[in-house]
Formats: structure tokens, sequence, C-alpha cells
């Protein structure tokens, strides 16, 4: 910017005001040494503006300058704090402090891991429980299979390919639904799955997969399909997803 | 103005740098009524002001080393502080912005007629200064003796900040010429 620019920019004005930000406080000073004339005009400006406070003056009383000439006269130079010695008194409370420091940030370190041990062990616990509380539903639905009032239980007999094995079916006399406690059924080898039939005038009717892959699964009273009437019930071993008509070995069966 | 030349502005300068309480005494009789005059505009209250010119004295004795003759005049930069010290006692005491603005505005407005004039004859202004254009004079004011921002201004008058800028300028040309 040339010299004339400056001048007739306004930003003298602005500084000589006290009105410039920093940056353009720093630019003004930048400038006044490059241009002898804009430190000329500035000075001009500012001569104009001291003349116009003083055409404005208001004399203070005259014991303001009293005041300001003692608080000045009185003010002593900024002289060191001597250092003083440290009383024995003070030595031991200051090693005492630092012994009480290191003493709590033990305590702090030791009480942290022992929140964080008990935090796991908690959190432990609320699995533990969650596990029982899901366990204690599956048998709260059992039971209320079992001691259903319409419920009419038939017990499956073992036949030839596993004697030993037995099976309860729950018939609900007034919805046809049908449920089956498969727990003392052999676990089924891989591959294959129980299926339930119901003997309907004579001929099976698909009854459902019991599921048994599941580990605990199998071990509870499992919702099968709902049967209106049946003569019997029978479980067979039939490939995993069950067959249409029974093929496999039939391993347990009750009349009704 | 009736400077006794006792001291130039160089010599002060170089007098107060050394912590010379003489040339201070001579600092105060000199400018003392111009920054108490700039104080008294924007508090209304005696005692107070005199309060805050001594605060500023005892400033400029503390901070002189502080003053730098390369960046401009000696009194400009007494008014700067005069002026900052006298907002922030202002600010301290819970004058809040917005209450001064329109106090201010009031003082504005009646300053030709009722307080400005009682002051020019009062203080004896040359008469060439009540022929500085009211627009002008009340620009002039705002910022110099009540600190405010061109931005501030810009809102208080409701005028654009170019134009702030640029009737600042004619202004302060115009009290050139009055001053000359």
């Amino acid at each position: 910017m040339k010299a004339e620019e400056i001048i007739s920019s306004g930003i003298l004005e602005t500084y000589a005001l006290g009105l410039a930000t920093a940056e353009e406080t720093a630019q003004v000073n930048a400038w006044m040494q490059q241009y002898p004339e804009v430190k000329a005009e500035l000075d001009a400006i500012e001569l104009s503006m001291q003349q116009y406070a003083f055409e404005n003056a208001v004399v203070p009383a005259s014991s303001v300058k009293e005041k300001i000439m003692n608080q000045i006269a009185g003010e002593p130079q900024k002289s060191k704090a001597p250092v003083k010695p440290i009383s024995a008194l003070w030595k031991y409370v200051a090693a005492a402090s630092v012994i009480l420091l290191f003493g709590s940030i033990y305590f702090n370190w030791s009480y942290y891991n022992k929140l964080k041990e008990s935090e796991t062990a908690l959190a432990q616990s609320r699995t533990n429980l969650e596990t029982a509380n899901s366990k204690i539903n599956a048998m709260n639905d059992d039971m209320a299979v079992v001691k259903n009032k319409y419920s009419r239980t038939v017990s499956l007999d073992g036949l030839e390919a596993a004697p030993d094995a037995a099976a309860k079916i729950f018939w609900m006399k007034n919805s046809g639904e049908v449920y089956v406690d498969a727990s003392n059924l052999p676990t089924a080898p891989h591959g294959m799955q129980y299926q339930l039939w119901g003997i309907v005038d004579g001929k099976p009717v698909d009854g459902g997969m019991l599921v048994t892959s599941n580990s605990g699964s199998q071990y509870h009273i499992q919702k099968m399909k709902s049967f209106g009437k049946a003569e019997a019930f029978a479980i067979t071993l039939e490939k995993e997803g069950g067959n249409p008509t029974p093929q496999g070995k039939m391993y347990v069966m009750g009349k009704l | 103005m009736q400077e006794i030349k006792k001291y130039s502005e160089d010599e002060l300068v170089a007098a107060l740098n050394m912590q010379d309480e003489s040339a201070f005494a001579f600092l105060y009789d000199n400018y003392s009524g111009a920054l108490n005059g700039i104080i008294m505009r924007m508090v209304d209250d005696k005692q107070l002001a005199e309060d805050i010119l001594q605060e500023t004295f005892v400033k400029i004795w503390n901070n002189f080393k502080q003053y730098n003759q390369d960046k401009g005049r000696l009194f400009t930069w007494m008014v700067n502080i005069t002026r900052n010290l006298t907002i922030d006692t202002l600010r301290s005491k819970g004058y809040k912005k917005q209450q001064k603005i329109s106090q201010d505005e009031y003082a504005v407005t009646n300053y030709k007629e009722s307080s400005g004039a009682t002051n020019i004859d009062s203080i004896g202004i040359s008469k060439q200064l009540t022929l500085l254009k009211p627009e002008f004079k009340k620009l002039i004011d705002l910022a110099y003796y009540f600190g405010y921002t061109q931005e501030e201004i810009s809102k208080q008058l409701n005028m654009p900040l170019g134009t702030v800028k640029t009737r600042m300028r004619s202004a302060i040309i115009e009290l050139r010429k009055m001053m000359t």
C-alpha cells in the first residue's frame, strides 16, 4: 500500500481513536516505520484529538494530585521476599504430608484393584443368575403342562429297538395340544431325528420333529402339533427333518 | 492550551522512564484536566471520576515503560489507559453495556441543547468547536470518549460499518481544520 492510500483509508483515525484491532495496530506500526508521511499524518490526527480533549477538560479537585503523588512516592520498589528458614515443626509436617500422600496413593491403588475384582465377580454372578432364571422358567413351563387340569398323560413304552426307552405325551383334552417329554429317549445319532406320530383312524399322521440335537432341549417338555383325536402316539427315528410317512424304526408307542 | 514549556515531550518521556517524580507532577498538571474531562463524559459521579483519575495516573506511573514513542503520542497512550480503566470500572460496578448505551443515547441527543451548552459556557470552549457538525461530533465522542468499537457505533446509529469508517475520517478531517 502506498502512503497516500493508507492515509485516505481511514485506518489511522481508527488507530488514533483506540479502535484498531491487534492486527491493524501491528500494520499501522509497521507502516509508520516505513513511511515518514504516515507517521506525520498520524501525529497530526492524534494532535487534533488531543486538542479536542483539552477543549473539553474538567479540572479535578486539587486533592487528587496530592493523593496520587503520595501513592507513587509511597510505593516501595519491588523487593525480593527474604528466604526464611523453615522451622523444624514444618519440616515434620511436610514429611508427614508426603508420607500421607504416598499412603493415600497406595490405598487408592489397592482399592481400585479390589473394586475391579468385585466388578468381575458381580458380572459372573449376574450371568449365573440369568442361567438359573432361564432354567426355572423352562421348568415352570414344564410344570404348567403337567399341572394343567385338562392334561391327559399317555405313557409311551420302549419297543424292540430300545426296550429301556420311554416318553410321555401330555394331550390337552380341551384344545388338542400335544406336549412330549422326551427326556428318556436315547440320544439321536448324528443326522437323525425323532419324529412324533399320532395314529388317527389307523394311519400315522405327522406330529412334528423332536428337538434333541441342542444340548438340554430334549430334557424339556416340547410342544408338538395338535391332534383333535388320536388312538395312539408313537415316536420313530427318522432322517433329519422327518418323513411324510414313518420309514425308520419305532422306539416308543402308547395307546390313548 | 497553556502548557508551561518546562519539558518537551521527548524530555518528559525520558524523565518519566527514569521515574522522575517532578516530571510526573508536571505530567499531572498538564494532562489531568483533559483526562478527567474524558472520564467525566462517561461517569456522572464526580467523586468516582476522580477515583478513576487517580487510578489512571498511578497506572501511568507504574506502566510507563510500556509506552513506546514510535507508536504514537504520549497523550493518545494515556487516553487509552484512561478509557479502558473507566470502562472496566463501570463494568465492575454493574453497569451493563446496554444500559450504558441507552444512557449515552440520551446524553448524545441532549448533548447540544443542555449539558453541551452549559459545558461550553463554563469551560469556555472555542466557538469554532460548536461549528463541528453534530453527526461528526457524535461519532468522535462515541469512539473517543465512550470507547465504542466501530461495530458498536454502527449498531448504535443504525449506520453501515463502511459509512461509520468514512464518516469517522471526515469528522476528524473537519476537526483538524478547526483546531489549526
